[in-house]
């Protein structure tokens, strides 16, 4: 397993992919929430305290970074299911 | 029976199949601890030297195994649950966490998966309304 995870894991010389907002420092300045489709980008230290509002193929969920969410996905935080739950028919 | 750092090892069985009997030891792992000590691949137990003994008892105590590592286990989904990944919600759900399929199946991970959470969530309760307060949330909006 661990092998695998080294095996598969990106090229160090490449550094983490992530994106570049660049009204960041404002935005955690201000409050307001950034508004991205970036789910693969990676949370980076400079983003700590950032509002983000992260599109799950349907609309955009509120993600707030914290320091312990550092080098995780965007996209880890912003579901794309839901679960199922039964609804009754009305035209029966 | 041989009594080694709280674990009952069989006397008559090969080492590196003993060793197994450790949570935390696999075949592999097992096979490696014995080369490194350089002991052979027929060797039973009951035939280890004193010193041996104690070398392997040495290499053991360095290891994360047991209570610790079930412990260290137990605390990296606790950590992934309580930053809201997906895959910490995947375990607290008892679905497979690497994109399995879930029509049918997945079996083992609705076994293993999100047990360490459950057991610590009989004991505190706020903690087990905060697993499921993520999937009970799109439930009550859909009733309204």
């Amino acid at each position: 397993m661990r092998g695998s995870l080294v095996a598969l894991s990106r090229s160090v010389w490449k550094g983490p992919f992530y994106v570049h907002f660049p009204n960041l420092q404002e935005s955690i300045r201000s409050g307001t929430p950034i508004k991205t489709m970036a789910r693969a980008s990676t949370i980076m230290p400079s983003m700590i305290g950032a509002k983000f509002l992260v599109h799950n193929g349907k609309e955009y969920t509120p993600v707030t970074v914290t320091e312990e969410m550092v080098g995780r996905k965007l996209g880890e935080f912003s579901h794309t299911r839901k679960r199922f739950t039964y609804r009754l028919t009305k035209n029966k | 029976m041989l009594h080694l750092l709280g674990v009952n090892l069989p006397d008559q069985k090969v080492v590196s199949i003993a060793l197994t009997y450790f949570y935390g030891i696999g075949p592999v792992t097992a096979q490696k601890i014995c080369s490194k000590l350089s002991i052979h691949k027929q060797c039973k137990l009951s035939e280890l030297t004193e010193g041996q003994l104690n070398q392997l008892s040495g290499v053991l105590s360095n290891m994360t195994l047991e209570n610790d590592l079930e412990r260290q286990v137990k605390a990296n989904v606790q950590h992934l649950r309580a930053i809201g990944t997906y895959v910490g919600k995947r375990h607290a759900m008892m679905l497979p966490v690497h994109g399995q399929r879930t029509r049918n199946n997945s079996k083992t991970a609705k076994k293993i998966n999100g047990r360490m959470l459950r057991k610590y969530s009989t004991a505190d309760t706020a903690f087990a309304r905060q697993a499921f307060g993520m999937f009970q949330a799109p439930l009550s909006k859909h009733m309204e």
